[in-house]
């Protein structure tokens, strides 16, 4: 018993936020996950930004998705950081250098270097419902004549219509969307140096769309984003969430 | 554009563009679990919920429902040309069309697990659209505990898609 209990390990893990430079690194002063302390581990020219967690570390919450992303917004604030995604564990300090810093210590390195003084921006559109119903009526021959045969006749009376409308409805509202996007995107994507374009969440939202923008040109970036919005006033309401760590643009090659 | 907010570091002027930083979760939430690096084998929290939030809301399923709501949703634009102020509620009532009977419930429980039973800023885009939402850091980063469904003691694997 008291033997196997000294054999037993140490009872936590490294949780990994995210990659930075070694040269100057220091670690957020605030908490991560578990309000436990953040550390630089670092490799070569790379370093890894952790803090202990559980062996047993399986909670996903609101707590620690905040903490992970308050750790490299601070991050972000001194310098370039390449951000994990969130929980990505690994069972201790010396497997942070055998598995993440060492074999892909090159490729992480290069991705610091592209990402240096670029941040990532999202923006997405949602459809003001009723601008947008009002349109598809005014524009389609076949809603508006649907839309006025089934009015005033009880509901049961015109069941397949209303799902025949409703489908046309659904379809122009489609079509709208596929071309609202590429309409605001371009708009913004020379501003940036690479872009992402997601798909919509639900069927109000006409644009998700993630740009990697250089630091000095945000300004410039924001301004026309603010043009965008204020043309689309009372149709799409424009979200802007940045700036942020580049999560969209970093990924690791397969291997090692 | 604006003039007056040309000299200073421009933080956006126009008011028609809703703004957060990552504070904000509900915004970051599908970069923070879907965008970044990876080691495969090494992620292994368990995201019961949260998983299905993401994957999930994504998929606009169209059903009988939803033509249905459409079709009453565009009945109604005459009622409300007068009156405006309707909108919210049908707003509401597409929302839940949009996101289909399937999915509702599970997201409904992944939601509230994550962001309490206040999900402001939803609330905020139904009852004001088109108009400035921008919001302090100090409004959104009020933290509640997490408990449901995202505490499980089991742990699943999310691979990258081999």
């Amino acid at each position: 018993m008291t033997g196997a209990m000294t054999e037993l390990k140490t009872e936590t893990a490294k949780y990994v936020y995210g990659v930075i430079r070694a040269e100057g690194a220091s670690p957020p002063k605030g908490a991560g996950i578990g309000d436990g302390p953040v550390g630089v581990v670092a490799h070569g020219s790379v370093a890894a930004l952790t803090s202990d967690v559980p062996v047993d570390f399986t909670e996903a919450g609101r707590e620690q998705l905040l903490a992970h992303s308050r750790v490299l917004e601070e991050a972000m604030q001194g310098s370039v950081v390449l951000p994990m995604r969130f929980g990505v564990v690994l069972p201790d300090e010396r497997m942070v250098h055998e598995r993440l810093l060492a074999p892909y210590g090159e490729e992480l390195e290069a991705q610091l270097q592209a990402m240096d003084g670029k941040v990532e921006v999202t923006i997405k559109g949602i459809y003001n419902e009723e601008a947008v119903l009002r349109e598809v009526v005014a524009e389609n021959r076949e809603i508006a004549g649907l839309k006025k045969a089934i009015e005033g006749k009880p509901e049961a009376a015109t069941y397949y219509e209303r799902i025949r409308l409703g489908e046309l409805v659904e379809a122009a509202l489609g079509e709208r969307r596929a071309a609202a996007a590429p309409q605001i995107i371009d708009r913004l994507a020379p501003l940036a140096v690479d872009v992402r374009v997601g798909e919509p969440v639900h069927e109000r939202m006409a644009v998700n769309a993630s740009f990697l923008v250089e630091r000095t040109r945000l300004d410039e970036f924001d301004r026309v984003v603010d043009q965008i919005g204020a043309e689309q006033a009372g149709r799409i309401q424009l979200k802007y969430t940045g700036p942020l760590p580049p999560h969209s643009f970093v990924e690791l090659g397969v291997g090692v | 554009m604006a003039t007056a907010m040309q000299q200073q570091p421009y933080r956006g002027g126009s008011g028609y563009v809703a703004r957060s930083s990552s504070s904000g979760l509900y915004d970051v939430l599908e970069l923070i679990l879907d965008k970044g690096l990876v080691i495969d084998v090494f992620v292994r929290v368990s995201l019961i919920g949260i998983e299905i939030l993401t994957i999930d809301a994504r998929i606009v399923i169209a059903s009988v429902d939803t033509y249905l709501r459409f079709a009453e949703a565009v009945n109604r634009l005459d009622l409300m040309s007068t009156e405006t102020q309707g909108l919210p509620e049908l707003m509401d009532g597409i929302t839940e069309g949009g996101a289909s009977k399937k999915t509702q419930g599970v997201l409904q429980g992944a939601k509230e697990a994550l962001f309490g039973d206040e999900d402001e800023e939803e609330d905020e885009k139904e009852k004001e659209p088109a108009t400035t939402q921008r919001r302090s850091s100090s409004t959104t980063t009020k933290r509640r505990r997490a408990t449901s469904g995202s505490s499980s003691g089991s742990s699943r694997r999310r691979s990258k898609g081999s």
